[in-house]
């Protein structure tokens, strides 16, 4: 760095920060990219591919996107370092859902690592597994994660327990009853660490579920203090909602304050109790409740405030609609006292969240006096970290709404201390002002007055707002208080005359504003603060001030001697300063005119009516239209009603009739009725987001509804299937962002070809007996002595799929024994005696047309077009290659010369980035291998009109990608692609039906993926030919079938079976079996399709493939069903 | 469940981005949210959580860098913040503070953290013991290995023994030379003071006359407070009484200007022993608390009981409980600010003395208060210890210790903005103090029994109070 002596002060100091750094990944950070990655990568040095990944991890940070890298990173992940491992999972995590194709790759080596006796490394293989979240590898992550829930290490159950979520985002239908489950066992786990992962798990994908807590809900009760933390919080939850749905609401408790107090009512008949801030003494205690609110609270949280905020409009007044079934006590109830006493110890944990949460608890199912319990916790809360201080404030809010008594002892605790954020000190001032009782007002009052002189003026006028909540609620202080903001008002108004700032103008205005909801209570006792604000008048500049004082004076201008002796002089007053006005002060000015002269008495009249109509002349003439059109309409009110200008006094009493009078009566005279204070507030359940933001965010539910979860023990009731799938919809509804790959969820189907198996009969295909006019063999014999051995495959693989059975004890129990002990299970299946019919189809060869593609059309090729068709014919130079049949044909004017297809030359760069064509193909091998080309002979000449075939070898390194060939014609050379078929990546592995059903039980569990697909060709063949099916239709459509196989794909077709008993035109239970092997490691691949349906639709054909190369096969699979559902040719 | 954290430093750059689920949360959001910041002014920084058009925002701002997580559906609040803090603290720990360069220059480490304590949205591991075993801390010795070996890994290899035992948060076979267990008492104190009657008091009271309009002889009554108050006070009292409400009996009546003083406190302990010790703690006064909270490792039980604690101890540093001790009747240090204003300048003048002698001696005292807004230029001056005015207008004074021959005072005048005749809004003083060897709450430990003794251990135990929110309003 320092390349000269004359370094500068910077390049020392940055040589000094360097010493500093040294040995940190600070220059990975700053340069990520000052050497090329991509060869560290693919070093053979553990430690330089660690540095690679982290510069790849600096970038990720960084916001770059790198997925390029997928591929070589991807290689990364069969490492044996743990800190790669660490490193390639962390790139992975970030990317996989960008290059799902690519990611596939990795799936072997996690499936690896869950054998690893090192439990960090299986652990860390399951995150990574289920954090990838592929469609296609859902099952195989079922599977997984279903094996590592019986673990032994805690640490990967918990892992089990959060990879759970991520299996059910993928939104499989078919597996839901397979993951939950498995929550379920998790949830009878013995670890707490473990329950309370899967109590997360729970929330997340079943929350309704409640069979499955309650087979364990006081264990769950007992275990709860042993939960880590996190567990502890949503764990409480969930008890609690199954709490209310198994026993409904405590009858002690505050959510049902409201029905208390009507039976009280009823009792008693008090008047009182409409009234807004009932205080009722309970059972001489001193808690106070306002009921009202309380309430609201208790409804809002059983229905969600939306729906009843909307209700509230036309159903006023119905009770929560309680009979006494779905009420319980508190006393009595075991299951509502376990869960009180199991959450109270909570209330002293660490964790601010757990705390909250067990207030929750106790706030909503405890009995009123023992709420009290959650007070001091709460406020000790406050004293943690600001962030969490806010949100416990917000809820502090609602509980001292519904019940101020509860802090309304510890007041002292929400004085406002000068390091609390303005938000915080709202919401302190707002809960000082509910709680404040007449002890404790005084201090409370006298804190206001030191925030009024608070530098923040902003939080000055809250403080004042405050002060007149204060006054209003506690009629005994409102004199004072209304004093002091008199003295306020005049000291600040003084205060404006001399400083003009704005900031100045809202304490003011909240001043004036409150003096105004301190009057409006009881105008006739506030007569004299009245006289001094219109006194002070002159020096108030604020606009929005003057406006609420001027109203004032017009609605309150009879209400004393004082009053109407100042109107006039006022009146003067206001009129020489009319043009100076504000537009919002002019406004009140005309009302204010009229207000005066309809209530003055008539002596007074003659007085005023010089400056009114002074003022009035005024307005009629301002610039503002609004205050023109408001004085032309009041003008003309009053030159009717009152002989304002021109009638003589003595005859207005004869126009009082007059229907504008009433109208102007009705405007300004009629009695103002102080408007209740709107339940606007929105009550969502303690603890909530949505309690914070005040709107209900997606994936909020109320609490349930109370008793609705019956019975007992017994799975399922109609309820909650109810709910289940309610909680389905509102999950979808929740996905914003929605799954890349929702519509590959349909395809998959993990239902098993099992139920058809069930009645079948299976048969040996003893005889080949050649008949004529049919290629398929019909027998019909009894069971040989393969028959144990198949039966037994098919219930042991097959269970593993059924996805009701999916992870029952006994599927595991062989899924995890690696099938040592099938033997055992076909014992006991012996017995069942099956069979059914084997169809042989002959010389179906000969019928097999491989589809052939255009590699170049004439258009392109100056008229030479090139098909080619992949044949299933073995290469003999190397069983790695698979032969391709070019036909070359010349359809131009002139002969060709020299025609050769070679390989391109290697691409520097290959182009990573390309998007794979299906979303369900995958990568083999990474590609920068080039694929390797036998060269086919060279057309020395084609004339025209003349074909010629040639026979290519090629080995695809990649099944996915086109292989870029060069096509030489005359010297020019023409670039064109030659797409792999992944048909054609095996070769047919002639088996009989025994060894076939053997491999196949080898190959259970995460090697078996089934897909299911339409077929539909045999139908467009019935319609096109329209005569009378001389064939039996049976065998058309097997014939077809497999000949649609085996155009596609280069398989063996090994058995085609179908049910004997099977009616005519059903077709269910046909099954066709066909098997090849993969080209260039010859592992097995085992296919097998089982149809459904009748002749005359079409047939849901699913699709089996038992492959130890999981992702060959997932791939092989995806094709099958693409060609399968393809329309014929 | 959260979706995604970002680390941001305090100038809004994306220090990285760590994704948790598979709905991928775009970066734009760190974007809206700075542009939210840049409009809203700083005041934004305290908002725990932000409701922005897409996301959900939690935030914890630590030491200028801010902790962004976000999320798109309903789930505790408190859960995300506490988990950012607990990222936080654990960052912090490891990396020896926080800061934008500290955290770029351990950015690998900071991304195996992160994967290991939160697994798609839910937190996994948080202990810092369990993850100091998984993911080795920086230090010194690895950082030279690196560089001369060119790699070594913090990763490793074994899972911890304790993920799988009933006690997570201990090693299960600890072997420690010597055997020893500190407990410290670490006290807060809170205080909130009021320095002088104020100012608008006197003429509220002089409005009531005014309205009251009478004059009647009654009884004086003897009130402990400011001169000028009970002057009031007496005038006042002299009025009608049935003008005069409880209440402003009331607020004449309240006793010295404490507002508030309360002690927050913490049992800090520091365990270097052995094996699997069981421990009990027990108070000689264990009533004086008003509210407490544990660490996980104390069983509830003994204590709801008889108030001891019985607890088998994380090793190393920790913090046991922490507890409230509400209504304290004096404070060790008074600051008396006064400030009179004249036709535009301000005279300031800060006293800080010594009130209820402690016993030990008070150090690191420093004063400091905001100058308000309308304030245009100050000339402060101490006749002990260092006076600074930074650009932002906070005006701190680092006392020190106290001294012992003379009281620490500092005066000087302010110059009010134009127009402006008198300050009419006054700051509030921060008080920040310590006092080595006593806790000021009274608080005292009995005993400290290990019930499984191999060898007897080291006990220590020790007390400190510091100023924690200590407020003087001026």
């Amino acid at each position: 760095m320092l390349t000269q002596f004359g370094a500068t002060a910077e390049s020392l100091s940055k040589a000094s920060t360097m010493m500093f750094r040294i040995g940190t990944d600070a220059h990975l950070y700053d340069d990520p990219d000052d050497v090329s990655i991509a060869p560290l990568l693919d070093s053979k040095f553990e430690s330089e591919k660690c540095e690679a990944l982290k510069r790849l991890l600096a970038l990720i940070a960084q916001g770059f996107d790198i997925s390029n890298y997928f591929p070589q990173v991807v290689k990364n992940v069969a490492t044996q370092s743990l800190e790669v491992k660490k490193l390639v999972y962390l790139y992975l995590l970030h990317y996989a859902e960008k290059r799902p194709n690519e990611a596939l790759l990795s799936i072997n080596y996690f499936q690896k690592d869950l054998g690893d006796p090192n439990p960090l490394v299986r652990a860390w293989a399951l995150r990574t597994m289920a954090g990838i979240r592929l469609h296609a590898i859902a099952s195989l992550v079922l599977v997984a994660v279903g094996k590592c829930a019986r673990d032994p290490s805690v640490y990967v159950r918990k892992c089990a327990a959060i990879a759970l979520p991520k299996l059910h985002d993928l939104r499989l239908e078919e597996h839901t009853a397979a993951i939950e489950e498995i929550v379920g066992m998790l949830l009878k786990d013995n670890s707490p660490g473990v329950v309370g992962a899967a109590a997360s798990a729970f929330a997340s994908i079943c929350p309704n579920n409640f069979s499955l807590i309650g087979r364990n809900y006081k264990r769950l009760c007992e275990i709860l203090p042993d939960v880590e933390e996190w567990g502890q919080i949503v764990l409480i939850g969930i008890l609690l909602r199954y709490a209310i749905a198994k026993h409904g609401l405590v009858r002690e408790s505050l959510m049902l304050s409201f029905e208390d107090l009507e039976i009280q009512s009823q009792e008693k008949d008090d008047p009182e109790s409409s009234h807004l801030t009932v205080r009722k003494p309970f059972d001489g205690a001193s808690l106070d409740i306002c009921t009202e609110i309380a309430d609201i609270v208790a409804r809002s949280y059983l229905e969600g405030p939306d729906k009843y905020l909307a209700r509230l409009g036309h159903v006023n007044q119905d009770s929560l609609g309680f009979d006494g079934s779905c009420i319980t006590s508190a006393t009595s109830n075991d299951d509502v006292k376990i869960l009180l006493q199991c959450t109270s110890p909570l209330l002293w944990s660490y964790n601010s969240a757990v705390v909250l949460a067990a207030a929750g608890v106790h706030w909503i199912m405890a009995p009123k006096e023992d709420i009290r319990k959650i007070v001091k916790p709460l406020i000790f809360l406050l004293r943690s970290s600001g962030s969490s201080k806010y949100v416990v404030l917000c809820n502090i809010q609602v509980f001292a709404k519904a019940m101020p008594s509860l802090f309304s002892p510890y007041y002292e605790d929400f004085f406002i201390s000068s390091s609390d954020s303005y938000r915080t000190k709202t919401l302190k001032l707002e809960i000082l002002s509910t709680i404040a009782t007449k002890t404790s007002i005084s201090s409370i009052f006298l804190e206001f007055q030191d925030h009024v002189r608070d530098p923040d003026r902003r939080f000055a006028a809250d403080t004042v707002a405050a002060i007149g909540l204060c006054a209003q609620k506690l009629p005994d202080v409102s004199n004072t208080c209304l004093e002091a903001l008199l003295y306020l008002a005049l000291s600040e108004s003084s205060n404006n005359a001399v400083a003009l700032m704005g900031e100045e103008e809202i304490l003011l205005v909240q001043v004036v504003k409150s003096i105004m909801a301190i009057i409006k209570q009881d105008p006739h006792s506030h007569e004299r603060v009245i006289v001094h604000l219109v006194r002070s008048l002159d020096s108030m500049s604020a606009p929005a001030a003057r406006a609420m004082v001027i109203w004032m004076l017009g609605e309150y201008c009879n209400i004393g001697v004082l009053t109407s002796k100042m109107i006039p002089t006022i009146f003067k007053y206001l009129a020489h300063r009319f043009h100076s006005e504000s537009v919002e002060t002019k406004l009140q000015i005309v009302n204010a005119c009229v207000k005066v002269l309809l209530r003055a008495k008539v002596e007074d009249i003659s007085e005023l009516r010089l400056a009114i109509s002074y003022v009035l002349e005024l307005a009629k003439y301002d610039l503002n239209y609004d205050v023109r059109d408001r004085a032309r309409v009041l003008k003309n009110f009053l030159s009717h009603c009152k002989g304002f200008n021109y009638l003589e006094e003595a005859d207005y009493r004869t126009e009082f009739n007059d229907l504008t009078y009433v109208f102007a009566e009705y405007i300004f005279g009629g009695t103002k009725k102080v408007p209740s204070e709107s339940f606007s507030y929105r009550f969502y359940l303690p603890g909530s987001l949505s309690q914070i933001v005040l709107h209900a965010a997606p994936g909020y539910e109320p609490l349930p509804e109370p008793c609705s979860f019956a019975d007992d023990e017994t799975g399922h009731s109609p309820t909650n299937v109810h709910n289940d799938h309610e909680s389905n919809e509102i999950d979808d509804s929740d996905d914003i962002s929605g799954s890349l790959d929702e519509e590959n969820t349909s395809d998959y189907s993990s239902e098993s070809v099992s139920g058809e198996g069930g009645d079948s009969y299976i048969a040996s295909d003893s005889g080949e007996d050649e008949e004529a006019g049919t290629l398929i063999h019909l027998s019909d014999d009894a069971p040989d002595s393969g028959d144990h051995d198949r039966v037994s495959v098919k219930n042991t693989s097959s269970g593993l799929m059924d996805a009701g059975e999916l992870m029952s004890k006994r599927a595991l129990e062989s899924w995890l024994n690696e099938n040592s002990d099938s033997g055992q299970n076909s014992s006991n299946l012996s017995q069942v005696q099956r069979s059914l019919a084997r169809i042989s189809i002959k010389d179906i060869g000969q019928l097999v047309k491989p589809k052939s593609y255009t590699l170049l059309d004439p258009t392109n090729g100056n008229g030479l077009s090139v098909i080619y068709r992949f044949s299933s014919e073995v290469s003999k130079v190397s069983k790695e290659l698979a032969c391709i049949h070019v036909s070359f044909s010349n359809h131009s004017e002139e002969p060709m010369c020299n025609i050769f297809l070679a390989e391109e030359k290697p691409n520097p760069s290959p182009d990573s980035s390309e998007k794979s064509g299906s979303p369900s193909e995958s990568v083999l091998v990474s590609h920068d291998k080039e694929a390797t080309l036998i060269p086919m002979e060279e057309i020395d000449r084609l004339n025209p009109g003349q074909p010629a075939d040639r026979v290519l070898q090629v080995r695809f390194e990649h099944h996915l990608l086109p292989l870029k060939l060069v096509l030489s014609c005359d010297g020019r050379k023409q670039q064109v692609k030659l797409r792999p078929d992944i048909g054609y990546f095996i070769k047919p592995l002639p088996m009989d039906i025994e060894s076939f059903l053997k491999k196949e039980s080898q190959l259970p569990g995460m090697f078996e993926n089934i897909r299911r697909c339409t077929f539909s060709e045999h139908l467009n063949q019935q319609n096109d030919k329209d005569e009378p099916p001389q064939k039996d239709i049976f065998l058309m459509i097997c014939e077809k079938l497999a000949l649609k196989m085996l155009s596609n794909a280069n398989l063996h077709l090994v058995s085609v079976d179908m049910p004997v008993a099977a009616n005519l035109d059903d077709l269910s239970g046909i099954s066709l079996r066909l098997s090849g092997e993969i080209l260039n490691n010859s592992v097995p691949c085992l296919v097998t399709l089982t149809l459904k349906g009748t002749c005359a639709e079409p047939l849901e054909v699913s699709v089996k493939i038992n492959c130890e190369e999981t992702v060959f096969g997932l791939n092989l699979l995806n094709r099958i069903v693409n060609f399968l559902a393809e329309p014929p040719r | 469940m959260l979706q995604c954290i970002f680390l941001l430093s305090d100038s809004g750059e994306v220090l990285l981005e760590k994704q948790l689920t598979g709905h991928r949360v775009d970066r734009a959001i760190c974007d809206w949210f700075w542009d939210q910041i840049l409009t809203q002014g700083e005041s934004l920084k305290l908002v725990p959580v932000i409701a922005s058009p897409t996301h959900y925002l939690f935030q914890v701002v630590r030491e200028g860098i801010t902790f962004l997580a976000c999320t798109q559906v309903e789930m505790p609040p408190l859960m995300a913040i506490e988990f950012l803090c607990r990222v936080a603290d654990v960052l912090s720990n490891y990396l020896d503070g926080l800061n934008e360069d500290v955290i770029k220059d351990n950015f690998v480490i900071v991304y195996e953290l992160l994967d290991e304590m939160i697994d798609n949205g839910f937190p996994l591991t948080t202990e810092p013991n369990i993850l100091r075993e998984m993911i080795a801390p920086p230090n010194i010795v690895s950082k030279v290995l690196s560089v001369v070996t060119g790699s070594t890994s913090n990763v490793s290899n074994t899972l911890p023994g304790a993920t799988a035992s009933c006690v997570p948060w201990r090693k299960t076979d600890l072997k420690h030379a010597t055997n020893e267990v500190y407990v410290d008492l670490v006290e807060e104190m809170d205080a909130t003071i009021n320095s002088f009657v104020l100012p608008g008091f006197s003429v509220f009271l002089s409005l009531f006359l005014h309205y009251s309009g009478q004059l009647c002889s009654g009884s004086p009554v003897c009130i402990d407070g400011h001169p000028k108050q009970l002057a009031n006070v007496f005038y006042l009292y002299s009025l009608s009484c049935s003008d005069l409400s409880p209440l402003l009996i009331l607020l004449l009546l309240r006793d010295g200007n404490l507002v508030k003083c309360e002690i927050y406190g913490e049992v800090e302990v520091n365990s270097n022993l052995s094996g699997l010790p069981d421990l009990t703690l027990s108070f000689a006064n264990p009533l004086i608390f008003n509210d407490v909270r544990f660490h996980p490792c104390v069983r509830l039980r003994p204590w709801e009981a008889n108030q001891i604690l019985s607890f088998v101890p994380p090793d190393g540093q920790f913090t046991l409980m922490s507890y409230r001790v509400k209504k304290l009747k004096s404070t060790p240090i008074y600051v008396k600010p006064q400030f009179t204003s004249d036709s535009g300048t301000c005279r300031v003048s800060v006293l800080v003395g010594i009130r209820n002698d402690p016993g030990k001696s008070i150090d690191n005292i420093a004063v400091q208060f905001k100058l308000p807004p309308c304030v245009k230029s100050s000339d402060l001056s101490s006749n002990y210890g260092s006076v600074n005015v930074l650009a932002d207008k906070t005006c701190s004074w680092t006392i020190g210790r106290m001294p012992k021959d003379k009281a620490p005072s500092m005066s000087g005048t302010l110059v009010l903005e134009s127009g402006m005749d008198r300050l009419h809004v006054f700051p509030t003083f921060k008080v920040g103090f310590r006092i080595m060897g006593v806790a000021l709450s009274g608080l005292k430990i009995d005993k400290l029994d290990l019930k499984n003794p191999l060898s007897r251990p080291h006990k220590g135990f020790r007390a400190l109070t510091k100023g924690g929110e200590f407020e003087v309003r001026s």
